[in-house]
């Protein structure tokens, strides 16, 4: 199976991507407030 | 820094609008090819012995125009245009986006000559020779430029929930198609593929469940996350949920790939790996599907008089019942009775043609009034006999190839008392044969709502025309 | 005496000098030293803020972008947020175009109501923290995810099944993503173990940084070395399995934290207090509180509070000084008197002259009192942390020994064991036992109106032997109620009450209020029994200030035989040429010009729950005491009323205090009742206090307990609660240690694997959560009569 010894080190590389999706998001308050967030997209045409 | 598309006033459309014909124009092509490979395997006569109208050219011709031409069509507009929107910004880059469009018409018909004339990778859903392939590539990087820099030069702070499911189908498709189409080219139309042997198996699996994760879920989960709120003029049931959906979905979905591979060369451990992924997936899934659905709560009645409603809820039903049965046939005894029996092509089918078809269509139907400047359809009578018509075909097509697979599974594994097989392989085809031929009946449906929704949108293009949309006026966030 | 205030707040429109005008008031946010109080530079540009207000009226998500819309198209303004659970607003203006007191008014036009966020950096303070505690936690969920993921093939494969170079990938993709959660998530607990060993202190941070350490470092030479000592197994999956619980049990706490700190520090969110000054050339003109110095001319209005201490130098009045004092009673007060900043000016217009301002007031005192007591608070230790200690030793003990006893046959195994005697007995369960409780219980609490501040409240409250209760406001209800009326013959007193009651409306007087109140109740039984109505109404009236009210009163109504306009007075013995009688309560007469027509008795009403909480509590084996500041014959009777027999009048908040202590030098555990800043010190000092919702802000801020739904059977059954709680809490510690001492044994001998460490760590924190959640679905406040459980 030495196929994972591509496969798995790329999802290592894919969590570390996540993570920083994830830094980015929490850190530019993606996540706080979002009750309101759902009606948004309604006002719009 | 202020870049052009951020003083623009009016939205880019023209891309979406030429996405959204294609779309439906695809959608009738895929589907002709869908039935034509349907009538051969009922009758192999209609193969005429020409090699370029032979059912084993024609089938990846048929995976990869209902996924990549229709689907792909349909998900390029539905980004664009939930983009912009949600954004209240116009598209980043408009001579980009306008290559994504030609471009991406040109892998089309590049796929539809080069296929049938026998040029293929042999991976499924990754056929396409190795200059295609580089095409491919050039699309989706101007692609992701196009949709993340509409993203980053937004003018609303938060990113709605349908963005973050485009983004990562995006990203998630251009890493899959890298990694699993690496070639060795040996002439123009002809490669060897990067990995061998069992090796080049799971490759090709990670990357074809992948690409069912990403490509045919998470981007019309983008979809669905905007269209259905959209129609129904109700906000997401839990915008919370949605988010949870999101990442909970995104990194279970990586290792489902294995269970493709049951009882193959594959190591045992990987395969009971993927068999506990894709069990697991069971669950941010149904989260999914229980969102969207409830989003009617208290507004059911709607259902009654929308049609384009009733597309894009019961697509859902259709995705709750894939995601189930998927992870069902995951498990390494079931698999042992579905594996390489019709249940599979079954299962692939309620996935598609119920969850994929019918919320590209009911987002279509949505799409395609606004675009050109009408109120509704120029025949919403015409949407819900499409809906009834592709409903029923999806039920005849799916229990056909169900009471199909199992059949097969139990008779290829039927043992006399002495230990020889009870059935012959051709016996288990001729069996078979009156389930293609209700197969093909099911397809038929399923075109010819396809043929009535292609009328539908020539009616309303004819009778509208293009319209503008401003951009709402607001300045940057803080 | 909070209803007087409220009582203020209900004024019909028309009353006079019912407040400054709104637009006066927000108008004192033009000044760059009030928007700075909510506001920071913006960084869009020179002259731009960006500000945080609070949005009052906003019921559902939708709300919150009409308002958004309402503030983007007031010119000036750059760019406006407003989040509808958070209920707060940022929004982005440049001061050349438009000031504070525009975009304000765009809200109110709008149907909602804004004031600045004055806790705004407090809040964002822990935004900031929530933040990062989000953050350590999804680092944690997704690593251990992926671990879990390459984890597993090493439990499932056959042997022989996974090649060692495979076995090693799959160890080291682990370990790399092992490193964010040693590196993000774990912070805290390394932190707080640090600074343990500084203080030479054993709190459960120590065990769980200890835990996580070894594990990691034996893990990880596991997998660079697999030939040496560590390498037949690694538990990276039960370290960040680990991590993530205990995260979760620390991202629970915080969101509760959140919603009771956030909803006391919006108590700082009020437009600023103002008041009139006299300017040099004699006029008044309205100017914020904080600018007031010694020596101004300050004039107060009915139904405004003093600001400051100072000397009546103009008028008359009544004052309500009940949040000082606790005394029930408006006060007279004329030329000459001392009035106290947070006392309600309640009748007439006054001027004084500010005598002391800020921290020398009566008012800043009283506070400063209540931050000492707070200070010096008795804090006994937690009950989970005295188990801590021994335990830890044990653990040590143990671990060190069982590798001390496979030392001789086989190292590399010893070092082994020990690591799993280290891995199981994670402290999981024990440090999950008591938060996991304690937040069932104040979810719990939450539910039935009962606001937990402290979550430590409920081990203190669990072992208080003696209660007070602060009288006025606690034990009886703020408002005086009509307990008597007393007519000369051939008057009905229904007559008598309605007659009095119109004279009444044009006072803000807490009798007035008090026999509007009655009158009210009457008027609602006779349209019930569709008797005829007659409305009575009254014309030029004129309240003397500390006597009464008099005025013109005459019927209106349907039927011919009205009364003509005829000349009353309601109010003192005095104001209306009476005799005093010698009763208890208030007395308040009415007169014409003949002479005596009633009298009304009032009094202060005790609660309705107020004898059946106070024997509840006596039934439980607790000593009940009653503190006022009032006078000694209402404090008697009320005492009586309730059922308490140890009940002490004319008590100063110091005098308050030195009782506590005197208490709890004696040896008991003390929780206190209150509602008035009166009560704050000893709400601060007591072992466990309540406060009630509609209490004094400040009395709130410093007590464990708030009752929101203003039932005193809520404090019975809070405290029966806490008990079942710490019922519940030692269960879970004995749970803890049990399943420690039953797995101690095995891992010395060698008998369990790192996946069933792992899964009984899951499995026994699972179980102290569950037990907790039986705290869960049990107090009900609906019925005032139920007792509860």
């Amino acid at each position: 199976m030495d196929i994972l010894y591509l496969l798995i080190p790329l999802s290592v590389i894919l969590v570390f991507v996540i993570l920083g999706g994830l830094w980015w998001a929490v850190d530019r308050g993606q996540f706080e407030d979002i009750e309101s967030e759902g009606e948004r997209i309604l006002k719009d045409t | 820094m202020a870049f052009a598309n951020q003083k623009a006033t009016v939205y880019n459309d023209t891309v979406v609008r030429q996405f959204a014909i294609m779309t439906v124009v695809w959608g009738v092509v895929g589907m002709l090819v869908g039935v034509i490979i349907a009538a051969q395997l009922t009758w192999p006569e209609l193969n005429f012995g020409i090699p370029w109208l032979s059912y084993g050219r024609l089938r990846p011709l048929h995976t990869n125009a209902v996924i990549f031409a229709f689907g792909g069509c349909g998900l390029f507009a539905a980004a664009y245009y939930v983009a912009q929107r949600t954004c209240q910004v116009r598209l980043f880059g408009d001579k980009l986006a306008a290559f994504t469009f030609w471009g991406w018409q040109l892998v089309i018909v590049a796929a539809a000559v080069s296929l049938p004339l026998g040029y293929t990778q042999g991976k499924e859903y990754a056929e396409l020779e190795w200059p295609i392939d580089i095409l491919i590539t050039l699309v989706w990087v101007s692609f992701a430029i196009v949709f993340f820099g509409t993203i980053g030069t937004r003018r609303v702070k938060h990113i709605y929930v349908a963005n973050w499911f485009f983004g990562a189908f995006i990203l998630a498709v251009a890493l899959l198609h890298l990694v699993n189409s690496a070639a060795i080219p040996a002439g123009l139309t002809k490669s060897y593929s990067a990995y061998a042997g069992v090796q080049d198996a799971m490759v090709q699996w990670w990357y074809g469940h992948n690409a069912v994760g990403f490509f045919l879920t998470a981007g019309f989960l983008g979809m669905m996350y905007y269209f259905i709120p959209k129609q129904a003029e109700r906000p997401v049931y839990s915008y919370r949920l949605s988010i949870v959906h999101f990442w909970a979905l995104i990194f279970t979905y990586m290792w489902a790939g294995p269970h493709h591979l049951h009882y193959t060369a594959l190591p045992d451990w990987t395969q009971s790996v993927g068999m506990v992924f894709s069990l697991i997936l069971l669950a941010p899934s149904w989260g999914g599907m229980i969102n969207g659905i409830m989003t009617l709560s208290g507004a059911w009645h709607k259902l009654r008089d929308d049609p384009i409603l009733r597309f894009l809820i019961v697509s859902l039903s259709f995705y709750g019942m894939s995601t189930f049965e998927g992870p069902m046939m995951s498990i390494k005894t079931v698999n042992a009775l579905s594996h390489y029996t019709d249940w599979t092509v079954g299962h692939v089918h309620s996935g598609a043609l119920g969850w994929v078809g019918l919320v590209t269509m009911g987002s279509m139907y949505y799409l395609i009034p606004k675009l050109f400047g009408q109120k509704q359809m120029y025949s919403v009578k015409a949407i819900e006999i499409h809906f009834w018509t592709a409903t029923i075909g999806i039920v005849i097509y799916i229990a056909a190839m169900w009471i199909a697979g199992v059949m097969q599974g139990l008779m290829w594994r039927a043992v006399n008392t002495d230990g020889t097989l009870t059935y012959t392989f051709v016996e288990s085809v001729k069996a078979t044969y009156p389930f293609y031929a209700l197969r093909l009946l099911g397809g038929l449906l399923y075109l010819s709502g396809m043929l009535i929704m292609l009328w539908n949108t020539m009616k309303t293009v004819t009778g509208g025309r293009s319209v503008d949309v401003k951009v709402p006026s607001s300045l940057a966030y803080a | 005496m909070l209803t007087i205030a409220t009582a203020i707040q209900d004024l019909p429109a028309d009353f006079p000098s019912a407040g400054a005008s709104a637009r006066d008031v927000l108008a004192l946010l033009d000044d760059p030293q009030e928007w700075s109080a909510f506001s920071r530079p913006s960084a869009l540009g020179q002259g731009c803020w960006e500000s945080s207000v609070v949005i009052e009226g906003m019921h559902c998500a939708a709300c919150s972008l009409t308002v958004e819309d309402a503030l983007k198209k007031v010119p000036g303004v750059l760019s406006a947020q407003v989040g509808s659970a958070s209920r707060r607003a940022k929004i982005v203006w440049s001061s050349a175009d438009v000031l504070p007191s525009a975009w304000m008014q765009a809200v109110q036009a709008s149907g909602y109501r804004a004031v600045p966020a004055n806790d705004v950096f407090a809040s964002e303070r822990r935004k900031r923290e929530t933040r990062q505690a989000l953050w350590r936690w999804l680092v944690a969920g997704l690593c251990m995810m992926q671990v879990m993921m390459y984890a597993y093939p090493a439990y499932v494969a056959l042997p022989g099944d996974l090649s060692g170079e495979m076995e090693q990938l799959l160890r080291w993709a682990s370990w790399v993503l092992t490193l964010p959660v040693m590196l993000f998530s774990c912070g805290p607990f390394f932190r707080n173990a640090l600074r343990d060993l500084t203080h030479a202190r054993i709190s459960m941070a120590l065990p769980v940084a200890l835990g996580m350490l070894i594990t990691f470092v034996v893990s990880t030479v596991g997998t660079f070395e697999p030939q040496g000592i560590f390498g037949r197994e690694v538990y990276f999956d039960s370290l960040t399995m680990f991590v993530f619980f205990l995260l979760t049990g620390r991202w629970l706490e915080l969101r509760l934290r959140d919603r009771t700190a956030g909803a006391l520090e919006a108590l700082m969110n009020r437009l600023p207090d103002s008041v009139e000054r006299q300017l040099a050339n004699g006029q008044f003109a309205r100017v914020a509180a904080r600018r007031v110095q010694v020596g101004d001319v300050l004039r107060v209005n009915p139904g405004e509070t003093f600001t400051a201490d100072g000397v009546l130098t103009v008028g008359a009045t009544r004052v309500d000084e009940a949040l000082l004092t606790g005394e029930s009673r408006p006060l007279a007060r004329k030329v000459g008197d001392a009035v106290w900043s947070g006392s309600h000016n309640l009748t007439g217009t006054v001027q004084l002259r500010v005598e002391r301002i800020g921290a020398a007031t009566r008012f800043a005192q009283i506070v400063a009192l209540m931050e000492s007591a707070s200070a010096t608070k008795p804090q006994g230790a937690l009950l989970a942390d005295r188990i801590a200690k021994p335990f830890l030793i044990a653990v040590l003990l143990a671990a060190a020994g069982a590798c001390a006893w496979w030392w001789g046959r086989d190292p590399g195994h010893a070092l082994m064991v020990a690591v799993a005697v280290l891995v199981v007995t994670c402290p999981c369960a024990l440090s999950l036992a008591t938060p996991a409780a304690m937040l069932a219980a104040a979810g719990n609490l939450a539910r039935g109106g009962v606001l937990v501040r402290r979550l430590q409240g409920l081990e203190s409250l669990a072992r208080v032997d003696t209660f007070v209760f602060d009288k006025t406001g606690t034990l009886t209800l703020d408002a005086m109620v009509l307990h008597g009326i007393e007519t000369r013959d051939g008057l009905a007193q229904d007559q008598a009450l309605a007659m009095a009651a119109a004279l009444a409306r044009h006072s803000l007087h807490p009798v007035s209020r008090a026999l509007v109140n009655a009158q009210a109740l009457r008027a609602a039984a006779v349209e019930k029994s569709h008797a005829s109505h007659t409305t009575w109404t009254c014309d030029a009236v004129t309240e003397s200030a500390g006597e009464g009210v008099a005025g013109w009163v005459q019927t209106a109504g349907p039927a011919a035989a009205d009364i003509k306009p005829v000349a009353l007075r309601l109010g003192s013995a005095s104001f209306c040429a009476v005799p005093a009688r010698c009763v208890p309560g208030l007395q308040v007469h009415l007169c014409d010009d003949q002479g005596w027509l009633a009298t009304f008795i009032l009094q202060e009403d005790l609660r309705p729950q107020a004898a059946d909480a106070v024997r509840a509590l006596q039934e439980l084996g607790l000593d009940v005491h009653m503190l006022s500041g009032d006078g000694a014959m209402s404090v008697a009777r009320v005492a009586a009323q309730a059922g308490i027999v140890q009940a002490r009048g004319a008590c100063t908040p110091q005098d308050k205090l030195d009782f506590l202590r005197q208490l709890q030098a004696n040896g008991h555990s003390v929780a206190m009742v209150g509602d008035g800043l009166n009560d704050g010190p000893v709400l601060a000092g007591a072992n466990a206090s309540f406060a009630f919702g509609q209490a004094a802000p400040l009395a709130q801020s410093k007590a464990d307990f708030v009752i929101l739904g203003e039932q005193l059977m809520a404090v019975v059954q809070t405290l029966r609660l806490a008990r079942h709680t710490m019922a519940i809490v030692r269960q879970n510690l004995w749970w803890a240690l049990l399943y420690n001492a039953a797995c101690v044994p095995l891992a010395v001998v060698g008998l369990l694997p790192a996946w069933l460490a792992g899964l009984g760590m899951a499995a026994s924190s699972l179980l102290v959560v569950l037990n907790a959640l039986r705290l869960a679905p049990r107090l009900t406040l609906s019925s005032p009569t139920k007792m509860g459980d």
